[in-house]
């Protein structure tokens, strides 16, 4: 039985996911509505990773720990590149990209929940089976809010910028 | 006569449910106008989103007054202090009478056709250079229905741009937000009369005795009538409607979800939910019942800084309630997670069954007095005629009555809202912006920003307004408008009331109505429809009433049964008005059948957290079947908390006296005499600590900048700042002409009065916004205090009378609304 690797995939990329979602959220401070959801949705993966602890014990997967923390030195500068940025024409290309590649990030952790599902089903762990259906489904909101934002921003950076 | 200054809302007409509200006809003439040569001409009041029905005194070519008309639906008779003195801003002598064109860095007066022509020059270059995306275009709720959809058929169909929003986003996008999730359309389901027939009023975030004083004053007098409905106030400032409430929830500004979420668990956990309503009317209420779980009044209470037991007070008045009545405004739009809070409040009405029936409602409120008509029209971040921009059918459907090509209205994402709008100019995306009748340079957050986005070189801002403000400051072209009283055209209240305003006099110099304007403008682009004829084929209002009247046949808001004639000095009518309505329809939702189909709807709907838009196949998989959505979510702290540099909560908000940015309001001689001056509002607990007494000037500051002001010292919340937002720069010394930043003009940090001193509330607000309505937060951001100068012991200008009143009682009562005449008429039947 390999339960224990499917709760490390998805516990890897949703700490992934944060990763990026923390870096883009500095690197874009003019854009408000990035910068305050990045950090609610990569808060909503680190507590996906802590709501999968008790079962990662449970199957023997090696522990992760989501970071916490005072804000690094790369964070800072990142912020302070982002305020520089805000009023340059290159904003919105690199918000477009940046949306882009959090977007497969996202996708990554929505198909490891997926696959944990499945396995959550065949081994009738009723328990696991609800933190994937609470957690998937708020995978799949940040994958439909990447979604509505990249629509929202494509044309305007493509063919007006 | 009364004074209408010092009594706000009037003479007294107490009654019970079972008889109808009086009339009682308020009147005000400028002295020494000869009564009986007056003509009057029917109108209504425009000075907020009641939209009271009155009628325009004329005498010698010029307005000289007003007078409720008793017949009116909406106020029996009444009006506010705004509407009794506004009109007078009609005359007022520094009106634009002539286009400006910037010339060598100088606003200089030109004729229509060097204006005019400048605007379309630009337009094309911009066109041709970079296609219809770096147009964008930004208006208002003080325009009339005809005004907003030439505009919004001339943007959507003509430009083919996205970039089209009213200011109606700043005050009643989440109103419209949160109809849409619940009920499938906006459009408020219920009638004004309902306050006439509850038994118990929930207020959240709805200074109704500042906001809507026609409307205070109807619940006024339900409240000192016979059977006094059981008010529920949530507030964090002492309003003169908390004064009133049975339970008063002063919570923490940016809670509001949570405080909500804590009612429901109280209605759920107490049984007190109409559960055959809900299984036969709702959906999703099962994962409502799990979130709302997770508030229990203890945690709730810790997080919104009431007690417990008040909560559980509230629930169980709202609990015990047969005839509930809920409204909302501003203190839950401009809030944290506002569209969510807002749906909360339709989920109340839902869970208690209350909805579609006398005395029972929810009211999503305007402000605007015209704002239900920029939502109509499509004129802000909606498709015309409620339809949904996500649905092919009602793209075809509009394209079909517009004759243009679907593809050429654009609707590969939602309609771009204003904070977006002005990203793209920042980023210099967006380089041609037309701002009609608002002023953004005060209106808009993070004031410093808004002023260096507007000043940008590459961006051409063309301005059209009654006066000089501070936006057209920052113009290239401004354009003088005609006003209210100055054209004929319709607007619809917040309980879908259609008026007719008719012209009363000739707009001033060479003002023109705002639809003249467009109209000019279109037939200057030459903008076609797909055969190659004009694409506006209108020429008056009423002609575009008519066609409107036809794009509105068979949607939610049907105007087709109206028509000028009728409204002509009606009492006022609802829609939908059609062939099965011919008199228009009082409720919507009788039949608790919603708008929720999803060929019907105008909105799939979103995620209440993070925004994220639903789509076609997600609302299908609701299975709605005509019922509402009890939409819910989790509370989530706000994102700019109290901190150690910044520890008090700042929020902003109206005076009674006063509307928007003091366009109107500060040339109106008795408003402007009450409320003259900025100031902030403190706690006694925070003044003392602060070393602040009444009427000394303070600093205010968040990371975002500064504003002085003298402080008083009222019964806003402990840890809690409040500033009004009227107040800008135009008429300080020097201040509304300053072409760039006034902070960069003159000294900054200067006494009272002199130049460069900030005092515009918004210099401190912070650039975010809901992530489903898009509406700015105006209601939670961080600041400090500091004393800047004694003020002697001389009160500051806060009027007396309302929420400022001080908490101590030396200061003199503000008055000066002399010459009101207030006529009570008899009971008699209503007529409806």
């Amino acid at each position: 039985m390999r339960v224990d690797t499917a709760i490390s995939e998805v516990q890897d990329a949703e700490l992934d996911l944060a990763k990026q979602l923390h870096r883009v959220r500095e690197r874009h401070t003019a854009e408000p509505d990035v910068h305050h959801l990045g950090n609610t949705l990569a808060h909503r993966c680190e507590e996906h990773v802590r709501r999968l602890a008790p079962f990662a014990e449970r199957y023997g997967a090696p522990v992760r720990e989501p970071h916490v923390g005072s804000p690094r030195l790369l964070d800072a500068l990142r912020r302070k590149s982002g305020e520089l940025l805000g009023h340059s024409e290159l904003a919105g290309p690199l918000l477009l990209r940046d949306l882009c590649d959090l977007s497969l990030a996202a996708h990554e952790v929505e198909i490891a929940w997926v696959i944990l599902g499945q396995v959550a089903q065949a081994v009738r762990d009723r328990e696991l089976l609800q933190v994937v259906t609470t957690c998937h489904e708020d995978t799949r909101m940040c994958e439909k809010w990447l979604r509505t934002r990249i629509k929202q921003v494509a044309p305007q950076v493509l063919v007006a910028g | 006569m009364a004074d209408r200054i010092a009594d706000i809302w009037g003479a007294r007409t107490p009654h019970g449910a079972d008889s109808p509200w009086p009339v009682r006809v308020d009147q005000y003439l400028a002295e020494g106008v000869p009564e009986g040569e007056v003509q009057w001409v029917p109108s209504a009041c425009v000075l907020c989103s009641n939209g009271c029905g009155m009628d325009i005194a004329v005498h010698s070519g010029q307005i000289v007054g007003v007078r409720g008309r008793a017949s009116d639906r909406v106020s029996h008779g009444r009006l506010g202090p705004k509407g009794l003195f506004g009109w007078q801003a009609n005359n007022s002598p520094d009106r634009l009478t002539e286009p400006l064109v910037r010339r060598d860095g100088e606003l200089r007066p030109a004729s229509w056709d060097e204006a005019m022509g400048l605007v379309v020059e630009r337009s094309r270059q911009v066109l041709d250079e970079h296609g219809p995306l770096a147009m964008g275009f930004y208006n208002s709720g003080q325009l009339f229905l005809e005004d907003y959809y030439t505009l919004s058929l001339l943007v959507r169909a003509g430009i083919g741009t996205p970039h089209l929003d009213g200011n109606t986003r700043l005050c009643t996008a989440t109103a419209d937000f949160a109809l849409k999730e619940t009920f499938g359309t906006d459009g408020d389901p219920g009638s004004l009369r309902d306050f006439d027939l509850c038994d118990t009023i929930f207020a959240v975030g709805h200074n109704i005795a500042e906001t809507q004083t026609v409307l205070w004053a109807r619940i006024l007098d339900r409240l000192h009538g016979p059977d006094r409905p059981r008010l529920v106030v949530v507030d964090p400032r002492r309003t003169a409607v908390a004064r009133e409430a049975d339970v008063h929830l002063p919570i923490r500004n940016g809670t509001n979800l949570a405080l909500l979420n804590g009612i429901q668990h109280e209605l759920i956990a107490n049984d007190r939910v109409d559960r055959a309503f809900v299984d036969a009317h709702t959906v999703g209420f099962d994962q409502l019942a799990a979130i709302v779980a997770d508030y229990p009044p203890e945690r709730v209470a810790e997080i919104c800084g009431v007690p417990a037991e008040d909560i559980r007070a509230a629930a169980r008045i709202l609990g015990s309630a047969d005839r509930l009545v809920s409204t909302c405004l501003q203190g839950v739009y401009q809030s944290h997670q506002a569209t969510a809070s807002a749906c909360q409040v339709n989920n109340i009405n839902l869970l208690r069954g209350m909805i579609g029936e006398p005395g029972r409602t929810v009211f999503q409120m305007n402000g605007q007095p015209t704002a239900q008509n920029t939502r109509e029209t499509g004129a802000n971040g909606d498709m015309t005629a409620l339809r949904n921009w996500q649905n092919p059918d009602h793209v075809a459907d509009l394209a079909r009555i517009w004759n243009v090509d679907p593809l050429q209205i654009p609707t590969w994402a939602p309609p771009t809202h204003v904070m977006q709008i002005f990203r793209h100019a920042e980023t210099g995306s967006i380089r041609f912006l037309w701002i009609v009748g608002t002023n953004p340079a005060v209106s808009l957050p993070e004031l410093h920003r808004i002023r260096s986005i507007l000043a940008q070189e590459n961006l051409f801002v063309v301005v059209s307004d009654a006066f000089l403000n501070e936006t057209g400051h920052l113009a290239d072209v401004v354009l003088p408008a005609a006003v209210w009283g100055e054209k004929t055209g319709t607007f619809t209240n917040h309980d879908r009331t259609v008026h007719l305003s008719v012209k009363a006099v000739d707009p001033p110099g060479q003002a023109r109505p705002d639809m003249d304007i467009f109209l000019d403008y279109a037939t200057r682009m030459e903008l076609k429809d797909k055969d190659g004829a004009p694409l506006i084929p209108w020429r008056t209002p009423e002609e575009c009433f008519e066609a409107f009247k036809r794009v509105t046949a068979g949607r939610p808001c049907d105007y087709s049964g109206l028509s000028y004639e009728k409204l002509r000095g009606s009492p006022g009518i609802q829609w939908p008005c059609n062939e099965n309505a011919p008199e228009g329809t009082e409720r919507l939702y009788a039949d608790h059948q919603f708008n929720t189909d999803t060929d019907y709807c105008e909105d799939y709907g979103h995620d209440l957290a993070t925004g994220a838009a639903h789509e076609r196949n997600d609302h299908a998989a609701l299975r709605t079947n005509g019922r509402a959505i009890l939409k819910s979510t989790h509370y989530l702290p706000p994102h700019e908390a109290p901190s150690e540099e910044f520890p008090l909560l700042y929020t902003t908000g109206r005076t009674v006296y006063h509307w928007h940015t003091r366009t109107k309001s500060r040339r109106a001689p008795q408003l402007n005499a009450a409320a003259p001056e900025m100031w902030v509002e403190l706690a006694a607990g925070d003044a003392e600590r602060l070393g602040v007494r009444e009427g000394d000037l303070v600093r205010v500051e968040s990371a975002r900048g500064a504003i002085e002001a003298r402080a008083h010292v009222s019964g806003v919340r402990e840890g809690v700042v409040f500033a009004p937002f009227h107040y800008g720069y135009w008429d300080l010394p020097d201040g509304g002409a300053t072409d760039g930043d006034p902070t960069e003009n003159g000294a900054t940090g200067d006494g009272p009065g002199g130049n460069g001193r900030r005092r515009a509330a918004n210099e401190l607000t912070v650039t975010e916004w809901d992530p489903v309505s898009h509406q700015p937060l105006f209601k939670v951001a961080a600041v400090r205090v500091e004393k800047v100068a004694d003020g002697g012991g001389v009160p500051s200008p806060a009027p007396t009378t309302t929420t400022a009143r001080p908490v101590s009682g030396d200061a003199p009562g503000t008055s000066g609304g002399d010459g009101v005449r207030e006529t009570v008429e008899e009971a008699r039947e209503e007529t409806r």
